[in-house]
């Protein structure tokens, strides 16, 4: 008596199952070849398709879906934010970085009668925002300017150089422009409404703001603190226009679900007929062993024994199926990932949830279709069986 | 309605009143009626029947006259629709299908003419067949190795059935019967598809069987040769017992006819 026997005696039913569907070998293979593709099509698409939305959202990440961004309200009668507003919003917000800035729009004269509008950004310090690429920001920053990667490389500007600026003058004005030395170029960034040109804030000789950035550490925490300002401040009064990248994020994982449920569910199509193939399967063996099962049926075995046979020998070609499938669906995100996120091993919660998933569907789907066989063939009469 | 051993007048007359008490099964005025498209088939018509210990029946009549039925009945797998049939004592109409199958299991060997073995299992493994679900693998495989040798097939453990001839086929059947200690043994023309010699190995196995194991034997049969070899035969013709011919004939007529 080996150890693998002793083991195997107390499975009956797997050895019995096993041996029942090595007999068609041919046959039992099919079946679990169209288990294994729904399998696949399933894991593949689902996990492939989540490896996709991580990228897409580790990109929105990026271009600012961390921050929050607020500007006066409707119901404001100021237009801009004062030093009290600040720090009002920045109690609000608890531990969030906020950067107050007031934009608006410059001539740039890029050389004589020559000129264009250029978006500027007026604020403390443009290194709370951007990382620096060349060049340094003084402490004190007035009468300089810090421009974009873009800005730069566009009209040849290096750290040094000098450029003139002049506010939008009214209509019928002619522009005054003054000089600005630039101390800095700021590093390319991906992020989302990044201007042209920072000047420091005492430039606009106020210090009053029309806009407050708010630099969270996650799209969590920028949903929790959007909700805390608008508590805050927007009771009965709109006092303040809160807007932020979340719910672009949560309108784009929506669109993204929506079409890998509508893939995966083509992918269960799939199985479905993975599943009439094993119902087609187990039918035509169970008819074909009809007298073999008649036999069980005198010499002993219960419906319920016979029963749990047939289901023992569908999941088998279930789980035959599904464990084929699942390794090439792994093979597909493992390629996925390499591609969307980079690290073929960057499998993410929701991506491992489909694979699973795909293997729970493909072996339940196989005892689904094998319930009706294995009912007809449990209970049918001995008798009848073998009369032959 | 169900007589006790010995009461029913008839049986006591033609026994001579020696009904053994430790009956195994017990049939009184038995009818079997099938429903085949929409009509009623009456395949027994009032048999009565006994079966005790190391008994040695054959069932012997023309075709359709209700041979298989009966083996059906004594077999646990059918049951019938009017009259009493009894298996030690108890009433087996009110069994549940459970119960049915797990006395089935108890009480009775199947031994079939086509064998029906499977042909995906060695021998041994087809006569540990029947208690492959018991989880007593050791002592399983201990009974059907000693039951393959008692049947003359030691050497033959690790051989598929299409690698045994026709009489080694039957003997691993006959094994696979006796796996669980049945009481009574039911032939369903156990030589049917055997040459003569090898039948008689067979018959001679069934004797030693009753001598060593107290098994009881029925067998239907057309053959003569083993009709001989029982000590009782039944005659059935047309659902009835037409003649019983022998020293203790647990096999007539019900009172109605």
């Amino acid at each position: 008596m080996s150890w693998l026997r002793a083991i195997t005696g107390r499975f009956p039913s797997i050895v019995i199952a096993r041996r029942n569907v090595s007999r068609a070998r041919t046959r039992s293979l099919l079946a679990a070849a169209a288990i294994m593709i729904g399998v696949v099509a399933i894991g593949a698409i689902g996990a492939g398709g989540a490896a996709f939305k991580q990228s897409q959202l580790d990109r929105v990440q990026e271009q600012g879906a961390t921050n929050v961004y607020v500007s006066p309200g409707l119901d404001r009668e100021e237009r801009h934010f004062d030093r009290t507003d600040l720090m009002q919003i920045d109690e609000t917000v608890g531990g969030a970085t906020i950067v107050a800035t007031e934009s608006r729009s410059m001539e740039y004269r890029i050389r004589f009668e020559q000129q264009r509008d250029v978006s500027a950004t007026y604020l403390d310090d443009p290194r709370r925002l951007y990382e620096v690429a060349a060049g340094e920001i003084p402490k004190n920053w007035r009468r300089s300017a810090v421009v974009s990667n873009e800005f730069a490389l566009r009209h040849g500007i290096e750290p040094g150089d000098r450029i003139m600026l002049a506010p939008e003058p009214d209509e019928g004005e002619d522009a005054v422009f003054s000089p600005y030395r630039v101390t800095a170029v700021l590093a390319e960034t991906q992020a989302f409404g990044a201007d042209e040109v920072y000047l420091p804030i005492e430039a606009t000789g106020d210090r009053q703001y029309s806009q407050v950035r708010i630099t969270t550490q996650s799209v969590g925490e920028a949903e929790a603190a959007a909700r805390a300002l608008r508590e805050e401040f927007n009771g009965r009064k709109d006092t303040l226009i809160v807007f932020e990248l979340t719910s672009l994020v949560r309108l784009f994982k929506s669109i993204v679900n929506g079409i890998n449920v509508f893939l995966a569910g083509l992918g269960s199509l799939s199985l479905l007929v993975a599943g009439v193939s094993i119902a087609n399967t187990m039918l035509m063996s169970v008819t074909k062993r009809r007298e073999e099962i008649g036999v069980l049926r005198a010499v002993g075995y219960s419906k319920a024994d016979i029963l749990r046979i047939l289901l023992v020998e569908a999941a088998l070609l279930g789980a035959i199926g599904a464990g084929i499938g699942i390794v090439l669906a792994l093979l597909v995100v493992l390629a996925a990932n390499a591609i969307f996120l980079g690290d073929p091993l960057a499998f993410t919660s929701e991506s491992l949830l489909y694979l699973v998933g795909a293997v729970v569907f493909g072996i339940g789907t196989s005892l689904v279709a094998g319930a009706y066989p294995a009912w007809r063939a449990a209970n049918e009469r001995p008798v009848e069986a073998l009369r032959g | 309605m169900a007589p006790a051993p010995g009461d029913d007048g008839v049986t006591a007359d033609v026994t001579g009143g020696t009904v053994p008490t430790d009956e195994i099964i017990r049939g009184t005025d038995v009818v079997k009626e099938y429903e085949t498209g929409g009509q009623t088939v009456r395949a027994l018509k009032g048999v009565d029947f006994g079966i005790a210990p190391a008994d040695f029946v054959a069932v012997v009549g023309p075709s359709g006259s209700g041979k298989s039925t009966l083996l059906n009945l004594l077999g646990l797998l059918d049951v019938a629709t009017s009259g009493d049939v009894r298996l030690r004592g108890e009433d087996v109409s009110t069994f549940t299908d459970r119960e049915q199958t797990r006395k089935r299991k108890e009480t009775i060997g199947f031994v079939f003419q086509s064998f029906y073995l499977i042909p995906t299992l060695t021998a041994l493994e087809n006569v540990e067949m029947p208690r492959m679900l018991d989880r007593t693998p050791t002592q399983t495989r201990e009974r059907a190795t000693q039951l393959l040798e008692r049947v003359g097939l030691g050497d033959r453990l690790d051989h598929y059935p299409d690698e045994l001839s026709g009489g080694q086929k039957q003997r691993v059947a006959i094994a696979r019967s006796l796996i669980n200690d049945p009481d009574i043994l039911l032939a369903d023309e156990p030589t049917g598809n055997l040459d003569r010699d090898t039948g008689d190995r067979i018959l001679e196995l069934f004797d030693e069987l009753r001598t060593d194991e107290n098994v009881a034997v029925v067998t239907v049969t057309h053959d003569d040769y083993v009709a001989e070899a029982a000590d009782r035969v039944v005659t059935l013709i047309d659902g009835r017992v037409r003649e019983t011919e022998d020293r203790r004939a647990n096999f007539e007529e019900g009172p109605d006819t």
